[in-house]
């Protein structure tokens, strides 16, 4: 009877301790791993690039010396210049405000997606590592059928079979970008998944677990509380190298059309608007193509930063 | 054995050697003005606890660093200093003239390249020799260093060998360029008792056919005894005292020495009563603190005067080649640190009731094997890792198991606690029968049971403070929450000789030994009956080995509380338990109060242990009963005795063939051996032979 009248605040009292007990252990693997990338010189200049990008998105609609969807229809496709610094569209739209506006959507999709994909794989591993047996056997393979599915290939299925978010989320929700977040996850949970699996398997026979079971401790709390932070290190690894593959899938379903829809700026679309003009009018096509790969660039420097410091095995 | 110092140059001088590191966490002054020579043929002993600079010095001569580090002072190679040496004449001198033998064996060894080919490769890169000359060269190696079967031994990989043959290929491998300096860092730690004695026997043997110096580092006085003829002993990256081994022993002159002497359990005799151990209190002093103008035992040290914290000491002769770093050498004593107390014995408590009985426990790993018709078993045989196991654990006492690793000791713990679920066979806690696992057990038999492991690091989750292991087992056993558990909590840590400060510690901020007692704390939280202890000291440096030891006896007498105290170390076990388990191959050898154990008759593997326990006087020479062969396979079901294989009192055919019978001793009833021999007889050889 004790046992009844104690489950609930039980359980509850498992998901308070466990969300409080993962705020410093996570914090710490952050701070640590920012200290950490710091100490070299990929990671300091991988820092700057993506301070700079970040400043973009968080205030560049405010900067931008025009609007990103204003025709100047008397100025189309002309050369970088003191008036559009980095050149205007087929449109006569000035490029740079263009890409100022852009920096937002891409950053918070692929951060989102990114997070998101995280999340589920963290779930996903922990559970099949820990659980084991023939539910191990189950996830796994499933993981496996989606991993044997080229990366493009599965986004493209995703976005396509999912319905778009305005039938399915209140209209002040339904950011036509949520698609795009949900595929990086679905694409991302199955590599995720597996990197945590591994390193779960060792941490589950770790005397510090026994203890646990002595004490008697349910599976949600040995998961989330005593093996979760042992993982952590391992994550802040795999944020940085995903996000860069998140920011490069964002823009290749941008440039296919399936991303942002226009007129929004995207980077992608931009490019994939500019090609046409490659012989004309490069501008259209580099300057977002410059904008991406620099991020990109910026976001891998960092995280090689961060591994030449923790001296972490690559992962994929 | 003793050798005059030579009047020569040494083979080796350290002359104020000083080695500081630069991390991010802070500048180490990890050897502080050290000055040490070897000669040729001489065996130094370098003793010292952990952090004290033993290995940093090794490596300071190997010149083995990484990361940013300042070295002064002088190493000089026959009088040349290093510092005058071209890089390429450096290079030629460590490795081939100068050879170093790890503490981890694993790492030493690729473990993708079959050791033999791994020698040759040695012997062709750093000798020219041709391919057939090495491989005859391997095998006069392997010959040596005591390798059954050499040729054989060389076409395995590491992970093929046990941990013993490791050392000796990775000895080998030291010796195969024959060097003339050979430094050895803790090369037996990380093995059993058994085979550590075997690999003190060897070297003692070479040291004689080699005629290298000898560095051997060591936090175990009671090995270095066996083994050195001159020994250096280090605190605080400094020597504290410099003496021949006899001298050393016989007349320690630093007060460190006498505490780290007195920490060994097996320094007392072995029929003589159960002692308190002394130990020096404290902690080593931290090797960030900069080099004070004191003696820098002095905040340790029992007979510090207020002299000692004006001055450096410097070192004081005390004749026949004897230094001290202590102002008042003269006045260390050998009970200065108190007296190794007679513990007063608990009253025998064989009529009591049991409080756990364990019966014809067994636990096989593994399935067992198919039989299809016509084709015969299929798949491997599982491991029988504990066979029939009986014993009796009774209130406020003390069941110690001990054997070499793979004697299913670890097995036997984790079926009592229910980490393991056991394949047959009986477990009752005051009468109550237990479920095989851990998950199925009441809250009242989980809070009962305690268990504490070998590794401390790994015992509590290295990512949540110290708070969290004590409140969630308070949480789980007692229910307490909030402010009555925070100050049980403080309570807990202060009988554990901790305080409350601690709670919002991480683990990695603790040494080992604060690990271990926080260990404790969390176990002793449920108010169990009985804890079973998985070699909670093996990990632990001598020093600190004795402070636990004392707390769980303490907590014994406290708290009302029994053991299972596992170690491989007999001396340990001997020094703990009230009855003892000898364990060999998952079955029990001999079982009993612990002083019947010790004394003759003794099944013949307990003789075996008896005779590799350290002890630190040189002058004992040690009996010398040494298991040979292979440890027998767990996956057969033995005919007949299942030590037959290895035993060195083995009496023929009948071993092989017949299981042992169950004699008890005449003189104490509850000891029991299963052995063929017959007890006078036993008794009669073991008396002349081990001189007990």
């Amino acid at each position: 009877m004790m046992a009844r009248t104690h489950h609930p605040s039980n359980f509850f009292n498992t998901v308070l301790t466990a969300s409080i007990e993962q705020v410093s252990p996570a914090l710490r693997a952050l701070s640590n791993g920012l200290k950490l990338a710091l100490m070299t010189n990929a990671g300091r200049v991988g820092l700057s690039l993506i301070v700079v990008h970040l400043t973009l998105a968080f205030v560049g609609s405010w900067l931008a010396p025009y609007s990103a969807t204003d025709f100047h229809l008397e100025h189309q496709l002309e050369a970088p210049s003191s008036q559009f610094w980095l050149g205007t569209d087929q449109f006569g739209r000035d490029i740079l405000s263009r890409l100022m506006n852009g920096a937002g959507s891409i950053i918070a999709i692929s951060l989102a997606g990114t997070l998101l994909g995280l999340a589920l794989g963290t779930s996903v591993g922990l559970i099949s590592a820990y659980v084991g047996g023939t539910l191990d056997d189950l996830i796994m393979r499933v993981m496996d059928g989606l991993m044997s599915f080229p990366t493009l290939l599965l986004a493209l299925l995703v976005l396509t079979m999912a319905p778009p978010p305005e039938e399915w989320l209140p209209s002040w929700l339904a950011w036509n970008g949520l698609n795009v977040v949900l595929t990086i996850a679905i694409v991302f949970m199955p590599w995720v998944a597996r990197v945590i699996r591994s390193a779960t398997l060792p941490l589950k026979v770790a005397e510090f677990v026994q203890n646990a079971r002595l004490r008697g401790e349910g599976t949600l709390y040995m998961i989330f509380v005593e093996i979760l932070p042992n993982v952590f290190p391992v994550l802040v690894v795999e944020v940085s190298v995903r996000l860069s593959y998140a920011i490069l899938l964002a823009s290749s379903i941008g440039f296919l059309g399936l991303g942002i829809q226009p007129p929004s700026p995207d980077w992608g679309l931009m490019i994939s608007e500019g090609r046409m003009f490659l012989v004309n009018a490069p501008w259209v096509a580099l300057a977002p193509a410059v904008a991406i790969s620099s991020l990109v660039v910026g976001v891998n420097l960092f995280s090689d930063g961060m591994r030449q410091a923790q001296k972490l095995p690559r992962t994929k | 054995m003793k050798k005059e110092p030579h009047s020569s140059t040494p083979l080796l001088e350290l002359d104020r050697l000083a080695v500081t590191f630069y991390t991010p966490q802070g500048t180490v002054h990890a050897v502080r003005e050290t000055s040490l020579k070897i000669q040729r043929g001489e065996v130094l002993g370098l003793v010292g606890e952990s952090g004290c600079g033993k290995s940093t010095i090794a490596w300071a001569i190997m010149g083995y660093f990484q990361s940013l580090v300042r070295m002064e002072g002088t190493i000089r190679f026959k009088g040349k200093p290093f510092t005058k040496m071209l890089p390429s004449e450096l290079r030629g001198l460590r490795g081939r003239r100068i050879a170093m033998v790890y503490q981890d064996v694993v790492s030493s060894l690729n473990p993708t390249m079959r050791v033999g080919p791994q020698l040759e490769e040695v012997l062709r890169e750093n000798l020219n020799m041709g391919k057939q000359q090495a491989r005859h060269r391997v095998i006069e190696l392997f010959e040596n260093v005591n390798l059954a079967e050499p040729e054989r031994v060389g076409q395995r990989y590491p992970h093929e060998l046990s941990g013993g043959m490791q050392q000796r290929v990775v000895i080998a491998m030291a010796l195969a360029c024959d060097p003339e300096l050979l430094i050895m860092d803790e090369p037996t730690t990380g093995l059993d008792v058994t085979t550590e004695a075997t690999i003190l026997d060897l070297i003692s043997e070479l040291r004689q056919r080699v005629n290298a110096g000898i560095i051997w580092i060591s936090h175990n006085l009671g090995i270095i005894a066996r083994i050195a003829d001159r020994i250096a002993v280090m605190y605080a990256g400094q020597i504290v005292e410099q003496a021949p081994v006899k001298a050393l022993f016989r007349n320690p002159s630093h007060p460190y020495t006498v505490g780290l002497l007195n920490c060994v359990p097996g320094s007392t005799a072995i029929t003589e009563a159960r002692t308190k151990l002394a130990t020096i209190p404290g902690t080593v002093y931290d090797s960030k603190q900069p080099t004070t103008d004191t003696c820098l035992f002095e905040p340790r040290c029992s007979i510090a005067q207020d002299s000692c914290k004006s001055g450096t000491p410097q070192f004081f002769d005390a004749g026949d080649h004897h230094q001290s770093r202590c102002s008042y050498w003269s006045d260390v004593r050998p009970d200065i640190w108190g007296k190794n107390e007679p513990v007063i014995e608990a009253p025998e408590q064989t009529k009591a009731k049991p409080l756990l009985t364990v019966t014809r426990l067994r636990h096989f790993y593994g399935r067992e094997q198919h039989r299809i018709p016509f084709i015969g078993p299929v798949g491997l045989a599982p491991v029988r890792a504990v066979v029939d196991a009986n014993f009796n654990v009774g209130p406020k006492q003390t069941v110690g198991i001990v054997g070499e690793s793979g004697s299913g000791k670890s097995t036997v713990a984790r079926n009592v606690v229910g980490l393991l679920s056991r394949s047959g066979g009986d477990i009752h806690l005051q009468g109550v029968l237990l479920e095989p696992r851990v998950e199925k057990r009441s809250r009242k038999h989980r809070a009962e049971l305690g268990i504490i492991f070998q590794n401390p690091a790994a015992a509590l989750n290295p990512k949540l403070h110290v708070r969290h292991a004590i409140l969630r087992s308070l949480w789980k056993f007692p229910k307490l929450r909030g402010r009555v558990a925070r100050e049980r909590a403080a309570q807990l840590l202060e009988s554990v000789g901790m305080d409350a400060s601690y709670l919002g510690r991480l683990p990695s901020e603790l040494s080992g030994g604060q690990q271990q007692r926080i260990a404790l704390a969390a176990a002793l939280a449920g108010d169990p009956q009985l804890i079973v202890a998985d070699e909670p000291v093996s990990a632990l440096d001598v020093s600190v080995q004795a402070q636990v030891l004392n707390l769980l006896r303490e907590e014994q007498r406290n708290n009302d509380i029994s053991y299972i105290f596992i170690s491989h170390d007999l001396g340990v076990v001997r020094y703990m338990a009230d009855e003892i388990i000898v364990l060999y191959a998952g079955h029990i050898a001999e079982s009993g109060p612990a002083n019947s154990i010790l004394k003759p008759p003794s099944h013949p593997y307990t003789e075996t242990l008896l005779s590799a326990i350290p002890v630190p006087d040189p002058e004992v020479t040690p009996s010398r009963i040494r298991l040979d062969g292979p440890v027998p396979s767990l996956r057969q079901i033995f005919k007949g005795c299942f030590f037959a294989g290895r035993c060195p009192r083995k009496i023929g055919p009948v071993c092989d063939g017949v299981m042992p019978p169950t004699v008890a001793n005449p003189n104490s009833p509850s000891h029991i051996i299963y052995c063929h021999i017959p007890l006078e007889q036993l008794s009669e050889i073991q008396t002349t032979s081990t001189g007990l």
